[in-house]
């Protein structure tokens, strides 16, 4: 237990509430400029969080096509009136998948990203 | 010295790993492989690698949760926190996205989140199987939240939930072409839930591998590289894994609030 105080240069018999305040004051100067040698977060995360985003927005683009092509050709099978219906609703579909993916990017900008949400809940659990 | 390559390449064609080039195929671990056959009125319903999977992933949670709330302290050890975190993320997640009224549905969004993550970290141990990486797996759980969703819509609003696919302020003119888009837009979601789940994991594991055999290929002198970018690389599909867990989790809260509410 001495050993320990003398290595981290305390001044011996630190027990009072008064060096114990200066104490935690000296650590959280030295966590401050620790945390102001890091890179901030937005940049460490800024290109992983926007490959996620691009990710989501191809998706809802392509799954607007797919979808509406599909429907496009189911009907058309049961209708008998290939390719028309098809390609009509190619277009339908493409239209439906703007609309997700400006819906989706409406929401990118007002929302957190997930793992900022996720590490502010925890934080904000402790209090 | 090239008869040794080819033997090499021979070999490697012999355990099913053979791509041509004498690396491994980076495909070869999403092959389906019956353990049990199963033959049940025509169907091929065997047990297989994938279902074992889910079976551990399953069997997992629950001995998890039940192990480490056995106790039920008050103040809680480092297992019962770990328990007690994941229930109040997702219990947070719901009662953000869906309200109270939410809460409800909170047993199976709480279920679908633990079986996803789980799946998805089990993929990440060596040897294992991700059954997230293939579709329609995803494709099947985001089909049930789909039909699920849409009957909880109409039957909380009847009829009226149609209107959900009638925008507001549009000329009477256009409201036929509007609410034909909007439909496929509704119908679009299963299909881009379960791609985003299913891309997601099948990249990240093909990358992995890929990079593996390169780690392998250039040897002690050149390996390094490949060994430190698959190192990182193993952080960042750890987070993903996580990441597609939530996102998936949260899609659902967020259907479930336009069927509840209705916007």
């Amino acid at each position: 237990m001495a050993g320990a105080e003398n290595q981290s240069g305390r001044p011996k018999g630190g027990r009072g509430t008064e060096t114990i305040r200066q104490r935690l004051d000296a650590l959280e100067g030295k966590l401050a400029t620790a945390h102001g040698r890091r890179p901030p977060p937005e940049e460490r995360e800024g290109r992983g969080k926007a490959m996620g985003q691009a990710l989501r927005l191809a998706t809802e683009m392509v799954a607007g096509v797919a979808v509406g092509g599909f429907i496009g050709w189911a009907l058309d099978r049961l209708f008998g009136t290939a390719p028309f219906l098809m390609v009509a609703f190619l277009f339908l579909g493409g239209a439906a998948g703007i609309m997700n993916v400006v819906r989706t990017a409406k929401a990118m900008q007002g929302e957190p990203m997930p793992g900022q949400h996720l590490r502010n809940a925890t934080d904000d659990d402790e209090d | 010295m090239i008869g040794a390559a080819y033997a090499a390449e021979e070999a490697g064609h012999g355990d099913g790993h053979g791509g041509g080039t004498g690396l491994p195929d980076p495909m070869h671990q999403f092959e389906i492989k019956r353990l049990i056959n199963l033959d049940v009125f025509g169907f091929d319903a065997s047990f297989t690698n994938s279902g074992l999977f889910m079976v551990i992933a399953a069997a997992l949670i629950t001995l998890f949760t039940l192990f480490a709330m056995r106790k039920g302290a008050l103040v809680p050890g480092r297992l019962q926190s770990v328990a007690e975190i994941s229930y109040e993320f997702v219990a947070n997640m719901v009662r953000d996205n869906v309200g109270t009224a939410g809460m409800k549905y909170f047993p199976f969004i709480f279920t679908l989140f633990m079986f996803v993550l789980a799946l998805n970290m089990l993929g990440m141990v060596p040897y294992s199987f991700t059954v997230t990486s293939h579709i329609i797996v995803t494709f099947a759980l985001a089909a049930f939240i789909f039909i699920g969703v849409t009957i909880i819509g109409f039957w909380k609003h009847g009829i009226g939930f149609l209107k959900f696919f009638v925008p507001s302020g549009v000329p009477f003119v256009m409201l036929p072409l509007l609410v034909v888009i909007e439909v496929i837009s509704y119908l679009t979601r299963p299909v881009s839930l379960s791609v985003r789940l299913f891309a997601n994991m099948m990249a990240g594991h093909t990358m992995l591998k890929v990079f593996g055999s390169f780690v392998v290929a250039l040897g002690l002198l050149g390996g390094w590289a490949a060994l430190a970018f698959m190192v990182a690389f193993t952080g960042l599909e750890l987070l993903v894994a996580f990441l597609q867990a939530y996102v998936f989790a949260i899609l659902t809260c967020i259907y479930l609030n336009d069927a509840l509410h209705m916007h």
